[in-house]
């Protein structure tokens, strides 16, 4: 099956690696994705199934390097999968597919609620969604911060606390203005490893 | 305003950073410092990024549509595109990276400096966003609904929207 698929590739132009297959799945997770990156997450998986661009261990493995490099994670995911199937082509293809859309639709609905945010209406309704908007980014923190805290914990109680001293020492450094947010971010990198590393994981217990 | 200091803060931002909420505190202060932007053109790109469609990283093409119109969410979009092109080097570099316990302990740090950055930025929106305390129950609440992940953004935000008419539109 799979040596069919890579000679099909080379034979036919709507092969499952066509550039033109590439741009246009993407554009359509681009235009479809509204609710951010959930949607955009599970439509780009959606469509690594269909057209068996990557297996769920390369998909994970992928995903996991783009957790750790700079930037927007689903960006450097497309990025990953379009390199795959076509090199610098691919890239382009897959990026621009998912980036045109949904860039000038973010963009519309941004000057949409631009131009009406002066009504007295809108101001009642900004009212309940700003609230609503902070406790949304609240919980994106507590859902960014809950795979590092779990694993921190398996590893005992010792790395737990580091990692939550890491945590509010960076909040409240930059609560109170103390230094720029990099060198904040850079400090907790350099005290994370240099603790880790006195301090060794004992998953052993805490496992089982 | 600087179109090219604009392009090099966005691009800054996220090349240091990892996630598409990364680059917030970084925007936050450099955007709010030069007076480019307010609190709430933060709130309303955050908002936007919610429930467009697209990664959730796109709030900063929102916020730069605010600060420099249609010229602003282009570049932006320019700027994000950029850093995470180096993906490519890492996974290039990935099976080497990989068994270095000091590359990994590294990036866990930076990644919980990201959350703790994050998080106080959230809260430093409070005061701008939250006038009374029906507005704090209705940041809790969608606290709330999002953690328990049962029920979409978009409905969240729509609730909150109707609940700001009903609360703040009869006077």
């Amino acid at each position: 099956m799979k040596s069919f698929e890579k000679t099909a590739i080379k034979l036919s132009s709507s092969s499952p690696s066509s550039l033109w297959l590439i741009f246009r799945t993407l554009l359509g997770v681009g235009l479809q994705s509204f609710g951010g990156g959930s949607s955009t997450f599970y439509l780009i998986h959606e469509a690594c199934r269909r057209y068996d661009w990557m297996d769920e261990e390369e998909f994970v493995r992928s995903w996991a390097l783009a957790q750790v490099t700079p930037g927007i994670n689903l960006i450097k995911l497309t990025i990953l999968i379009g390199n795959k199937l076509r090199g610098a082509a691919g890239i382009a293809a897959a990026v621009g597919g998912l980036l045109l859309p949904s860039v000038f639709i973010t963009a519309l609905m941004t000057a949409g609620y631009s131009a009406i945010r002066s009504l007295p209406i809108m101001k009642a309704i900004l009212k309940g969604v700003l609230p609503a908007a902070l406790g949304l980014s609240l919980a994106m923190g507590v859902q960014m911060a809950m795979p590092l805290l779990s694993r921190a914990r398996g590893e005992g109680w010792m790395r737990l606390g580091i990692s939550l001293g890491v945590i509010l020492t960076a909040g409240l450094l930059l609560a109170w203005n103390a230094t720029s947010p990099l060198v904040v971010l850079l400090l907790g990198g350099g005290v994370t490893a240099a603790l880790f590393n006195f301090i060794p994981a004992h998953g052993g217990r805490d496992a089982s | 305003m600087n179109l090219w200091l604009f392009f090099w803060l966005f691009l800054k931002a996220s090349l240091f950073t990892t996630g598409g909420l990364g680059n917030l505190p970084l925007l936050h202060r450099d955007l709010i410092g030069l007076g480019w932007a307010s609190e709430e053109d933060f709130l309303t790109a955050l908002a936007v990024g919610q429930v467009s469609p697209g990664p959730t990283g796109l709030w900063s093409i929102s916020l730069g549509f605010l600060v420099g119109g249609w010229a602003g969410a282009g570049a932006a979009a320019v700027a994000l595109s950029i850093p995470p092109l180096l993906v490519l080097a890492l996974a290039a570099f990935y099976h080497r990276l990989e068994h270095l316990q000091i590359v990994q302990d590294f990036s866990r740090g930076l990644s919980l400096g990201v959350v703790g950055l994050a998080a106080a930025v959230s809260l430093g929106l409070a005061g701008s966003a939250i006038s009374d305390w029906r507005g704090a129950a209705i940041a809790l609440v969608a606290l709330g609904l999002a953690l328990s992940k049962r029920v979409p953004v978009i409905l969240i935000l729509a609730a909150a929207a109707v609940a700001g008419a009903l609360i703040y539109g009869g006077g």
